[in-house]
């Protein structure tokens, strides 16, 4: 047993409140402002531990209880995932529909935490975000079925492992697309744009943030924790199939894991900058393009 | 099989002491549920025997009718049923009891007892039956038995309706099933199964006609698109109970001819495999965009049912392209999906119609706007009804998960096969499709039914309902809870299941198998570290916001005070952005009069094939009505006629001289 997918989990932990303080602060710099430190929500976090919290007279104890699902099923998924490039804590065949299931779980329970407190405000972030999330399942499970076909194997720990890396020279211009399709579907479940805007200030244009309006103190920060740990969580899967590093070392391959992430989070900053936020009714077209980039991908695999 | 034949006694033992002491509630319902529960638990024996790896022999009655011998016998597959007919149906049987228990006196409680009684029994048959004749007549007894636990509430116009859409639809589909046998069962000589087997490679055609009629027949039953048209009037219509039954068993019965059908045929053509595929896709992806569409609770889950019909068919598919192209691992594990969300569908979805009728009782509505606000007065129902959600959308650490799993190792283990059955790969898309769907569908009925604030007077008054509807819906939740917890016990007998409908050893999967079942023991470590987490988390952040302040305050809707219940998102509101992304397939019609704004969801396939097709056959009926003139002489003469032509034909053919 070595230690170094236990260390990979913790450095994931770890640095993943960086990621949207980095992409935030890439936009803020090419936007020309200077915008708010790169840390800035580890201090969030640590104030929301300390504060006290409103519920709302409506809401039950699922309110109370979705913080806790967002953030453990988020930290079982990590579990699944080869950080440190050659093994997951837990691997087993068909792993991949864990993985998405229990983000799965998460996001039903966050959904159904928004409808608990009655108002029209979280009702409409509750309806955008199963809305969009379905066309998301279908292009991040294409990515999968793309990835097993190239990899031969259908745990993750193959599918981002050496088979993957002995798959990349002849494999090449489906990879690449399945990586294109993942950053987009990356967008979407970390919430950025040109999916969602995490800058905007009216609830009417929200999403995830209209979700939890609601949630305040500690289990805001928990919510928060969540998502930014589901941003390094697809970063991670990025960063598995673009820069396999089953050939270099496990210490290596988890230094690299954390470079790759700053790379993902540098390029969200790009995109956030470059490009408006869509329309609402726009979105879908955008998401199905990620499934049908990936499913290309699948094409010219199943013809190899 | 005594055993099993003595269970049978019993249940139907239960009905008549329901029928018979109806003028002693009390004791009729302890002698119904009594005699009942021990029939089930008896013929399940037998069962449980079977999955665990022994033996069962069949038996054989020799019968004064055409057709041979009456055969009845219990392997893998028929097993598997048997619990979920057995399980299930006690578990309707008893929740009935309660139901039903506020209609005593104005409506026929008892008979409708006697009449599930002999339900379950006639399921019981359908799944053991060996033979055509015995099959068909426990076939038959089953639907028309069905049309009348549907039609409880035979006062209501639109119920009459949906009850004689269901018949009309069975009935076409035993049609179906009668051409099919008799055209193989000619080429057979006997009509028991075996018989049919061994004179399955003289079919022509690698038995296209048969497989076709198969579909026809098996799928009106099950309701797979686009036969599903009575299914959403029926089970919405029947009484909670009832639709539970329906859903979870009988229309699987469906499923079982299907299974039955390429046991017995063996071999299989490709586009069978393909069809029932992209059947199943379309089942999948249209029940739950137009289960999204409902108002009503308990359509709304009888759409679900044919959406769960599809991911059935999606493994059904997966293991005849396995059969077809001779792989067996992709046949056994396609075929042992579809066994598996079977088992496990009947378990969660009547978990829901068992929420949805406590719902009904307490509240009197079954629509969906009307509701809210329920997590806080039917607390129990809640959890049950919750805990039905997550196990239906297939997310951990419940039941539905597993056998989507199973499903999704049939797609993407051809994806590592060869031409063309490798293309099925792209499948999984449409899987993930129908699991976001159905998620969104569940925590739209979650939210606007159990969560929020009431937002009618109908809402207000709801109750938590009695022992007698919460002890079967917290029984089928824990089966729920055991399979997702402790997922080997049932996939390892599920692989051989799948395996003897491919007509493989039990062992055909080899090392997939193996790591398939390896697989099952790190999902049942996951969902026990899931559950341990939670309890883990939870206690730390409980003990941790004691410090903490802590304020109740109303709900934030960005300083408007003044928030009123009608101003919560509704479940139209919730789905109609998702349903306008779709368009036109989704069968949402939108209405504006002035200030009311008014949606309703067509059923498009009754509305717009099945109704206009019935009426044309009415027209062209009703010009027949000439020769109905009521006479006897009348009818006499057709005979005479018929009989006269019958014999002339064969005198010309010369088929009807001895030899």
């Amino acid at each position: 047993m070595t230690w170094t997918p236990l260390v990979a989990l913790g450095t994931l932990l770890l640095v993943a409140p960086l990621l949207p303080g980095l992409a935030a602060k890439t936009k803020a710099l090419l936007t020309g402002r200077r915008g708010a430190p790169v840390l800035q929500l580890y201090w969030d976090l640590r104030k929301l531990m300390g504060k006290g919290a409103v519920y709302s007279t409506t809401s039950t104890w699922l309110f109370r209880v979705a913080p806790v699902v967002v953030v453990v099923t988020a930290l079982l998924a990590a579990c699944i995932v080869p950080l440190d490039g050659h093994r997951a804590l837990v691997s087993f065949t068909g792993d991949l529909v864990a993985f998405a299931s229990l983000l799965g779980l998460g996001r039903f329970m966050l959904v159904l935490a928004g409808l608990d407190t009655g108002s029209s405000f979280e009702g409409l972030g509750a309806s955008r975000e199963v809305h969009f999330s379905s066309f998301v399942e279908p292009a991040l499970f294409l990515c999968f079925a793309g990835l097993a076909l190239a990899s031969r194997d259908l745990s993750l720990t193959g599918m981002l492992g050496s088979p993957l890396a002995t798959a990349w020279p002849t494999a090449a211009p489906s990879l690449v697309m399945i990586g294109v399709s993942l950053f987009l579907v990356l967008l979407a479940e970390a919430s950025r744009v040109p999916v969602d805007d995490p800058a905007t200030h009216l609830e009417l244009t929200m999403i995830h943030e209209v979700i939890v309006l609601d949630h305040s103190g500690a289990d805001f920060a928990l919510i928060l924790y969540g998502s930014a740990l589901k941003f390094a969580l697809f970063g991670a899967l990025l960063v598995g199939v673009l820069v396999p590093r089953a050939t270099v070392s496990a210490p290596t391959g988890i230094g690299l894991l954390g470079l790759g992430l700053v790379v993902v989070a540098l390029l969200v900053g790009v995109v956030e900058s470059i490009m408006a936020r869509l329309r609402l009714s726009r979105v879908p077209q955008f998401l199905v393009a990620a499934s049908v980039l990936a499913s290309l991908g699948v094409i010219l695999l199943l013809m190899a | 099989m005594t055993l099993f034949f003595f269970g049978i006694a019993l249940i139907l033992a239960g009905g008549l002491s329901a029928a018979l002491l109806h003028r002693r509630p009390a004791m009729a319902d302890w002698g119904f549920g009594l005699l009942v529960a021990s029939g089930c638990a008896l013929g399940a024996t037998p069962a449980i025997g079977v999955l665990a790896g022994r033996a069962v022999s069949g038996v054989s009655l020799a019968m004064p009718v055409p057709g041979g011998p009456w055969a009845f016998g219990i392997d893998g597959l028929s097993a598997f049923f048997l619990l979920v007919v057995f399980g299930v149906g006690l578990a309707s049987a008893i929740y009935g009891l309660a139901y039903l228990a506020a209609e005593r006196g104005h409506r026929a409680v008892a008979t409708s007892h006697l009449l599930t009684a002999i339900e379950l029994a006639a399921l019981a048959l359908v799944v053991t039956a060996r033979a055509v004749v015995p099959f068909l007549i426990a076939w038959e007894s089953m639907a028309v038995l069905a049309y009348f636990l549907v039609v409880f509430e035979s006062e209501k116009a639109d119920v009459r309706r949906a009850g004689l859409i269901y018949l009309v639809a069975t009935h076409t589909g035993t049609l179906a099933l009668f051409a099919m046998f008799a055209f193989w069962g000619r080429s057979a000589g006997l009509l028991s199964f075996e018989a049919l087997a061994a004179s399955a490679v003289s079919l022509p055609a690698q038995g296209a006609l048969v497989l076709g009629l198969a579909l026809v027949g098996f799928g009106i039953k099950a309701g797979l698109v686009p036969l599903h048209f009575w299914l959403p009037e029926a089970h919405g219509s029947a009484p909670s109970h009832v639709s539970a039954l329906m859903s979870g068993v009988v229309i699987k019965m469906g499923i079982y001819g299907l299974l039955r059908v390429v046991n017995l045929l063996g071999a299989l053509p490709p586009w069978w495999g393909w069809l029932v595929l992209v059947l199943g896709l379309l089942s999948g992806v249209l029940g739950v965009l137009w289960a999204l569409a409902q108002h009503d609770l308990k359509r709304l889950l009888a759409y679900h049912s044919v959406e769960n019909i599809g991911i059935i068919l999606l493994g059904l598919g997966m293991g005849a392209l396995g059969t077809s192209y001779h792989l067996p691992v992709v046949a056994t594990l396609g075929f042992a999906g579809a066994i598996l969300h079977t088992l496990n569908h009947a378990l969660f979805k009547s978990v829901l119609f068992f929420g949805a009728g406590a719902v009904y009782r307490a509240t009197g509505t079954r629509a969906i706007d009307r509701l809210g606000g329920l997590a806080g007065r039917m607390p129990l129902t809640w959890i049950a009804f919750l805990l039905g959600s997550v196990a239906i959308v297939g997310l951990p650490p419940l039941n539905g998960f597993v056998s989507e799993w199973v499903v999704y190792q049939a797609l993407l283990r051809s994806g590592a096969t060869r031409l063309p059955i490798h293309l099925a790969v792209l499948g999984v898309a449409g899987l993930a499709l129908i699991g976001a769907l159905a998620l969104a569908c569940f925590a739209k009925v979650g939210g606007i039914v159990f969560l929020g604030t009431a937002r009618t007077a109908d809402a207000e008054q709801g109750r938590e309902v009695g022992a007698g509807m919460l002890g079967p819906m917290f029984a089928l939740t824990l089966a729920c809870g055991v399979i997702g917890l402790a997922p080997m016990l049932v996939v390892r007998p599920g692989l051989a299941a799948g395996a003897l409908v491919a007509g493989l050893p039990a062992d055909a999967a080899g090392s997939a198998g193996t790591e398939v079942l390896r697989a099952m023991t790190w999902i049942a470590i996951l969902a026990l570290a899931l559950l341990l987490l939670l309890a883990l988390g939870w206690t730390v952040w409980a003990i941790g916001s004691r410090r903490r302040p802590m304020a109740r305050k109303e709900t934030w809707a960005c300083g408007y005070a003044r928030a009123v219940p009608r101003a919560q998102y509704t479940a139209s509101s919730f789905a109609a952005p998702l349903l306008a992304s779709f368009g036109p397939i989704t069968g949402v019609q939108q209405s504006r009069h002035g200030d009311v704004f008014h949606s309703h969801a067509r059923e498009l396939v009754l509305e717009g094939v099945a109704l206009p097709l019935w009426s044309a056959i009415r027209g062209f009926a009703w010009r027949l009505r000439p020769i109905q003139q009521g006479r006897l002489w009348g009818y006499l003469v057709y005979l005479v006629a018929a009989l006269l032509l019958l014999l002339l034909y064969l005198a010309a053919s010369g088929e009807g001289t001895p030899p």
